[in-house]
């Protein structure tokens, strides 16, 4: 069984118009304009196996949409090759079209007067699909995202987490083997977040299809994917599991404490780095190796009423990942 | 292949009605904007006419046909052409043209046929009416031949507009904000109320050989008019295959250069 996505030495650079700002600039930039070429992607390479989840993390203008954009045959690269189901993507035969889906959560397809209905029946039309077929996959997507109620409001009436429900479902209808997700939970409120989360979940599980996801949250990537690429200036910085990640860019565990009554800061910091502290509850950072022989220790020697020993954030592992490029 | 097309293009036309069925109020706003326009234009020919018998060679009864058939272009082109075209120039700037780049089906179909202006069908109606009245008075006999020249120098006339107006949306691919040069078709595209023979000379050429308008109205008023056909009527075909073809190519082009070419 061939990898699903296959990707080698990728790259994609772009011209963007440079002038700095201010009127003068920008009537200079109407005669003559300064180019500078950015590379959003950088000679990036690997493959994913159909049915895997995979989370795509970095920073704004990392690189992580081009390169979707890149597999889902939006454009062409500037070097490098790539497969998606044996498909080059930028050749964008219908075959290939028929059997994927990109997803973005900033931008709709859907018919902003017309109930979501109409928005499907359309991409039934588009995509061929048989009657029998696109009723299944109504059932399957009602189903798994509630949207009952959901479908026959128009779509301006909708909110923005039952709007982002109907365009999955909208995306999803064809059945497409492989799912590129931009950014599918931007802008919604944690419980949202938490509903198209467990339907990326169910709908992997119920379907096999094989998923790459964009996020900037990570609560996203740590219930999805198991597998993470890290991406900043356009380079792979990272392709694994995501406890590999932690262990990897911070081998730290979070070690707080309830204390039954307030101890002198210096006695806490000979444990390890006190991250934060308070009359009675202090988080203390040490390495992960070492976590279990501090624990004892602090229960020994403290007046503990309470300890909890926690991974660092995912945030700050990232933080930890970039920091130490940049350094 | 051309079955699974109109499918979708019927799929597309019914949101389109439905999508005008949620906003009833413009049909009555379309029904009195083209009455107005009508008014205001054939009110413009009369009053030509009144002083003087012939206009660039036309009669009051010929140029009256041929504003109708410029109504009924213009109606054409505003209910099947420029709300695709338009939507098109919108969905490059917020960056939804994608989606339609994911459809499994020619990205140049869903450029020029997913949306339609249904209301204008009021244009049409109109502009066949005054066609027809007009040449009830003018007394002219219609063959079968002359019937079918006129059909066939009408769709390439039709042709011809598309051409411009893919071509000109093929500008987005550039330069983002074409609002400017849909103002400059229209200001082109307006000279076809009126014969081009009422043109001087080096506007005459502009607008048969540059931005051939003349083959959209003149050509074919002539053709039904029973006027002396020109040798245009023969050229005319020539042209909408050409600009067609050329327009398509550079859709391609502009295309080729937005994948290859944004991030």
């Amino acid at each position: 069984m061939s990898a699903d996505v296959r990707v080698r030495h990728l790259v994609k650079h772009y011209e963007v118009a440079d002038r700095e700002g201010g009127l003068r600039a920008s009537l200079r930039s109407v005669v003559r304009r300064r180019h500078r070429s950015v590379r959003a992607v950088d000679d990036i390479t690997f493959d994913v196996e159909p049915g895997e989840i995979v989370g795509f993390l970095g920073p704004n203008g990392a690189g992580k949409t081009t390169a979707l954009k890149l597999l889902s045959g939006l454009l062409h690269p500037t070097a490098g090759e790539a497969t998606v189901l044996d498909f080059t993507p930028w050749e964008r035969r219908r075959e290939f079209l028929s059997q994927i889906t990109l997803i973005m959560g900033q931008r709709q397809q859907l018919y902003w007067d017309l109930p979501a209905l109409d928005t499907f029946l359309v991409n039934k039309a588009v995509f061929g699909l048989e009657d029998a077929a696109y009723r299944e996959a109504v059932d399957l997507l009602v189903g798994l995202l509630e949207l009952e109620e959901i479908l026959t409001k128009p779509v301006r009436q909708l909110s923005l987490g039952e709007r982002m429900k109907a365009e999955l479902a909208a995306g999803l209808l064809h059945r497409p083997r492989v799912l590129f997700l931009d950014e599918p939970t931007i802008g919604l409120d944690v419980t949202m977040q938490q509903r198209i989360r467990d339907f990326v979940t169910r709908y992997n599980a119920t379907t096999g299809a094989t998923i790459l996801l964009t996020s900037h949250y990570m609560a996203d990537v740590k219930a999805l994917a198991e597998r993470v690429i890290v991406i900043d200036h356009g380079k792979l910085l990272y392709d694994g599991p995501l406890t590999g990640l932690i262990d990897r860019y911070a081998p730290h565990k979070t070690i707080t404490l309830h204390l039954e009554r307030p101890v002198d800061r210096a006695d806490v910091a000979a444990y390890g780095e006190v991250v934060s502290a308070d009359d009675v509850q202090v988080s203390v950072r040490t390495d992960k190796a070492q976590a279990a022989s501090v624990t004892a220790r602090m229960l020994a020697e403290l007046p503990v009423a309470d300890l909890s020993v926690e991974d660092p954030p995912l945030e700050y592992v990232i933080d930890q990942v970039f920091h130490r490029r940049a350094s | 292949m051309i079955g699974r097309l109109a499918q979708i293009a019927g799929a597309y036309f019914r949101s389109a009605l439905q999508e005008e069925f949620a906003y009833r109020g413009d049909l009555f706003g379309n029904v009195i904007r083209s009455v107005l326009n009508l008014g205001t234009a054939i009110g413009g020919v009369v009053v030509i006419f009144s002083h003087t018998e012939t206009l660039g060679g036309w009669t009051l009864g010929q140029t009256l046909s041929l504003l109708g058939i410029f109504v009924f272009v213009n109606g054409f082109v505003a209910m099947f052409m420029s709300p695709s075209l338009n939507r098109v120039v919108e969905e490059v700037r917020e960056g939804t043209f994608d989606y339609v780049l994911m459809k499994p089906v020619p990205a140049l179909f869903l450029a020029s046929a997913r949306r339609f202006a249904v209301w204008h069908v009021s244009d049409i109606v109109l502009g066949a009416i005054v066609l027809g009245v007009a040449l009830a008075g003018l007394d002219v006999r219609a063959s079968g031949w002359g019937v079918l020249l006129f059909v066939a120098l009408l769709a390439c006339g039709v042709t011809i507009v598309y051409a411009i107006w893919l071509a000109l949306t093929t500008l987005v691919f550039w330069f983002v904000r074409v609002a400017n040069v849909t103002m400059i078709f229209n200001l082109f595209f307006q000279t076809g109320r009126y014969p081009i023979e009422v043109y001087p000379f080096w506007l005459r050429q502009l607008l048969t050989f540059v931005f051939p308008v003349a083959f959209v109205t003149t050509v074919p008023a002539q053709a039904v008019t029973g006027r002396d056909p020109s040798w245009l009527v023969w050229v005319a075909p020539v042209i909408a295959v050409v600009a067609l073809l050329a327009a398509t190519r550079f859709w391609r082009f502009g295309l080729s250069r937005y994948t290859s070419a944004s991030s």
